[in-house]
């Protein structure tokens, strides 16, 4: 198990560094860079630019220098914490990031308990009342929250929260909260923010682990031992639970690799729509105004997560199903 | 030289209308009343009377002169923006300069006492003695000769020199510091854009704080000596967009919240130098917050009540619905004037990199074609609900240079008319499905590049294709990214672009004509011969139509003019040549800005022009005067 575990750690190196590679090149693409929009913004106002000017800021951000050496230099700061420097907010990306880190996590970590607790009851519901009113009332609400486009939820449940709750318009707290420290009306105020982003954000995901469970448990509520336990006498419940839905539950372990980077990402849109506190939006206007090292640092922060998260789900995968042999083909 | 700007006609008639309403222009009171948000500190001593913390002589604004109302202390100006490099709104919206625009668009002293001006190059600056920075520091000469020797001229601050508007003939001024308050700036020749630049909405700073600034600057203080201080001073020095707390600012509102931030903060400058003619002390307003969100939602968070005072990133698209708030009694609209010369212009590139369609735009007759072709009185019906105005690309009918022909040159919808000119030009031919071909033979089909950045755009194109449709000529509307847009036009490959027009629709003769020269790469019409002049011949192409050689003519005998009816003139010529050439093709102007406030916010004009330049959007309305009543 430990040889298991360190070798998976040992391969996450290389991906990662392939992983940043393709980012940087995908940043370095786009024609024009940050100082090309920073010069046509300031010629724009009748600025006075001098092309020695715009060479002297390049150089200073060591962007006089070859691509691989770039490059390296980002990559040997992003491996001691340095994400680099945004020019856009000109400050280290660490401090632009702040707690908007935390707010993303937050909403990510909500959002995931949210849709369990919503997923879970409903899709064992479903799989045991298979053709039901309610396994087809259920289902049909299902499909229309993974129908419905995320931003449109977003914007009608913002209104109706301002209209009938008087919640203030976007952001993850009322704005006098916002250079606020912590306290308990900051806290409560949160709350009354945050169950907007967590639906919108929830709906999709749950409706599509609803039908998962659903499906899974039916297969093996098909199988001979449920029948037999049945016949038994083994009471109901406990023929459900006992064997059933933990082998159906494989699949919640193995979506917490994709589960991480989705949400995270996923929530950009939804984040940009409500104007969230989150890494988002920073994402997004990083990549348009070509302020790589933010751009930069914050996919290769995405690319992290999915790489922990599919670790993670790895390791439980193996500690929780017995089937599953570490040894992969060495027994064949 | 006639300091004052030239007034707007119809300005001038409100303004003796006014004079005749207020007959007596507002007296200096004799005893000042302090803001209740500063009476504790003031008692426990922290801060001087007010008295003691405005200058001795402090800048008195008429407010009944502009048909507004002397207000109350207090209140807190809640605003909404896209981007944190935003909150140098504030600094434009508070709009403190040495010399400023009132709403009448006259240059008068603000943060100066007085400024004397000899054969437009020997400027003489006299500052308000007992003036001071917002952290109580006395504002003296000091203050510009650290600006001038210390930043402007230190190699290390300033790699590019001073400053372009400093430099007459690229010859720097003489700068001389007579006494404790007073500056002189002396050129060899006129400089006709010193006055301009230090009154911008962005404005030319020619001081700075030296006081607090001097322990991060190497001479000073030789233990920040590394090479990083100059990008770290020259950050901290920014006052137009502050990026830290400490650094003292002259202007109303001071910002109290270190960035990053989505919510900055700025409180009241306890040591700001306007009073109103009852003894108070402006800003009316303690604070002012700036909330940073996605530009899309502010329309909607306006909407409900979440702004003051909010003008940036709400449209005419977003009017109805403001209206329909309105009825909910959280704010109030009013429609105010764009000032750029079309609301969107077409661009032929004349530096296109394709020869066919380079040597049919040289032709005056295409060029005059394609604007006859155009229908713009269906476009502002369908586009603009019929409240803008159908015109050729030029000054708006505000402007003091404005003449109607300038308007109406070749912007009739004429259809017969167009053909006729095009049969005359190497356009003549037809192919069999009526389509112009070029001489190579290829089909008259035109790519159009725009930064599609709003709908509006792609609907006023989309009525443009219908129509040059008709005259033989396919266009594809085609829309790119803003960068790689600027980029395209000047490299050539973009043959033809769309976007919005003269910014300075409401010039005066005294405002610079730089716009109607080419003189900048960003002129989409002409960026090669702009990039010519701009980098001196360094880069770019030299003119070779002789309009625009002439245009530069002007331009230059512009800048060594002295009197206004000479700038007048030259103005005229210009206007007159860009009528007949039709180097932009125009659409409509004077298009509307919904400019959302608080109900209870008073002294917000109910007619303004809204503008970059030079009315620094709220700015000449001066911000600081308005006040929330009960």
């Amino acid at each position: 198990m430990f040889g298991y575990i360190l070798r998976r750690i040992l391969m996450m190196i290389p991906t990662l560094l392939i992983i940043s590679v393709l980012v940087f090149i995908l940043i370095e693409l786009p024609p024009g860079d940050y100082f090309e929009s920073y010069m046509a913004e300031l010629e724009a106002q009748g600025e006075n630019v001098d092309p020695k000017q715009i060479e002297e800021l390049k150089r200073e951000y060591g962007f006089d220098k070859h691509p691989v050496e770039r490059y390296l230099i980002w990559v040997s700061g992003l491996a001691q914490g340095d994400l680099g420097y945004s020019f856009e907010y000109e400050l280290p990306v660490n401090e632009v990031v702040g707690d908007r880190l935390f707010f993303t996590m937050l909403v990510a970590f909500v959002t995931i308990i949210v849709t369990w607790i919503i997923a879970f009851p409903i899709g064992i519901y479903s799989a045991t009342h298979q053709y039901s009113w309610g396994d087809y009332g259920l289902t049909f609400l299902g499909l229309l929250g993974i129908a419905t486009p995320n931003f449109l939820l977003a914007l009608l449940l913002m209104y109706l929260a301002n209209v009938y709750f008087d919640t203030s318009i976007g952001g993850l707290m009322a704005p006098e909260f916002v250079n606020a420290p912590m306290s308990w009306a900051k806290f409560v105020s949160i709350l009354e923010h945050l169950w907007i982003p967590v639906i919108v954000i929830g709906t999709a995901g749950t409706a599509g682990m609803i039908r998962t469970l659903r499906a899974n448990l039916l297969d093996e509520l098909q199988k001979q031992y449920v029948t037999t336990a049945k016949a038994k006498g083994l009471a109901p419940f406990r023929a459900l639970v006992k064997y059933p839905l933990r082998m159906s539950l494989n699949f919640f372990i193995a979506d917490i690799g994709k589960l991480l980077p989705t949400i995270v990402s996923g929530a950009e849109i939804v984040a940009i729509v409500l104007s969230l506190e989150t890494t988002g939006p920073l994402l997004i206007r990083a990549l348009q105004s070509q302020d790589m090292y933010l751009a930069g640092s914050f996919l290769m922060f995405l690319a992290f997560l999915t790489v922990i998260g599919v670790l993670i789900s790895d390791i439980a995968l193996a500690i929780l199903d017995p089937r599953i042999r570490l040894t992969g083909g060495e027994t064949k | 030289m006639n300091l004052r700007i030239n007034i707007f006609r119809f300005v001038a008639f409100l303004w003796l209308a006014a004079c005749h309403l207020y007959p007596a222009a507002a007296q200096a009171p004799e005893t000042f009343m302090e803001a209740p948000l500063l009476r504790s500190r003031v008692a426990a001593g922290q801060l001087p009377p007010i008295k003691e913390r405005l200058p001795n002589t402090p800048k008195l604004i008429d407010l009944a002169a502009d048909g507004n109302r002397i207000g109350r202390y207090g209140g807190r100006i809640r605003m909404l923006m896209g981007r944190e490099k935003d909150i140098r709104m504030v600094a434009y919206y508070g709009y403190a300069r040495l010399v400023g625009y009132n709403s009448r668009l006259e240059l008068e002293a603000d943060i100066l006492e007085r400024f004397d001006v000899q054969d437009g190059r020997q400027f003489t600056l006299h500052l308000r003695p007992g003036h001071k920075w917002s952290d109580g520091h006395p504002f003296t000469a000091e203050d510009f000769r650290f600006y001038w020797e210390d930043i402007a001229n230190n190699k290390e601050l300033s790699p590019g020199g001073v400053h372009r508007h400093l430099l007459v003939n690229d010859k720097p001024p003489v700068f001389e510091v007579l006494d404790n308050y007073t500056v002189r700036y002396t050129w060899d020749a006129p400089n006709p854009y010193f006055l301009s630049a230090i009154a911008g909405t962005r404005p030319l700073y020619i001081y700075a704080p030296g006081h607090f600034l001097k322990q991060f600057h190497s001479k000073y203080a030789t233990d920040k000596a590394n090479d990083k201080w100059a990008s770290s001073f020259n950050k901290l020095a920014r006052q137009e967009l502050p990026s830290d707390m400490r650094m003292p600012t002259l202007e109303a509102w001071q910002l109290q919240t270190n960035p990053p931030s989505s919510l900055y903060e700025f409180a009241r400058n306890p040591y700001f130098h306007r009073i109103d003619a009852k003894g108070q002390q402006l800003p009316y307003a303690d604070y002012l917050t700036v909330a940073i969100g996605s530009n899309s939602l502010i329309p909607a968070k306006t909407g409900s009540g979440d702004s003051d005072l909010q003008g940036r990133y709400v449209r005419f698209d977003d009017y109805t619905f403001l209206k329909a708030a309105e009825k909910r009694d959280v704010i109030k609209v009013e429609l105010w004037k764009h000032t750029v010369g079309s609301a969107l212009a077409i661009y032929p590139n004349l530096n296109t990199k394709d020869e066919a369609w380079r040597a049919a735009f040289r032709d005056v007759n295409v060029r005059r074609a394609l604007s006859l072709a155009i229908n713009r009185r269906e476009i502002n019906k369908a586009i603009f609900f019929g409240l803008a105005k159908e015109s050729a690309n030029t000054v708006v009918p505000e402007s003091p240079l404005f003449k109607p022909e300038y308007a109406s040159a070749y912007s009739r919808f004429d259809l017969d008319e167009a053909n006729r000119l095009l049969d005359q030009t190497i356009l003549a031919k037809r192919g069999r499905d009526g389509i112009r071909l070029l001489p190579d033979g290829r089909r008259a089909e035109l790519i159009l590049e725009t930064t599609g950045e709003n709908t509006m755009q792609t609907d006023v194109l989309s009525l443009i294709r219908d129509s040059w449709s008709k005259i033989g000529i396919l266009m594809y509307p085609r829309p790119t990214h803003r960068d790689l847009f600027r980029n395209r036009v000047y490299s050539g490959d973009t043959v033809i672009s769309a976007w919005p027009g003269y910014d300075n629709g409401l010039a005066t003769p005294d405002f610079s004509p730089l716009d109607f020269a080419p003189t900048s790469k960003q002129h989409y019409q002409w960026p090669q011969w702009g990039d010519y002049y701009w980098t001196k011949g360094r880069a770019g192409e030299a003119p070779d139509l002789p309009e625009a050689r002439q245009l530069v003519a002007l331009l230059k005998r512009w800048e060594r003019s002295s009197s206004t009816d000479e700038r007048r003139s030259i103005w005229h010529k210009m206007l007159t040549i860009h009528a007949d050439q039709v180097f932009s093709i125009g659409t409509v102007n004077g298009s509307m800005q919904p400019v959302a406030h608080a109900p209870n916010l008073q002294n917000v004009p109910k007619n303004g022009t809204w503008s970059y330049e030079p009315s620094a959007y709220f700015g000449i309305y001066r911000p600081d005067t308005f006040w929330f009543a009960e």
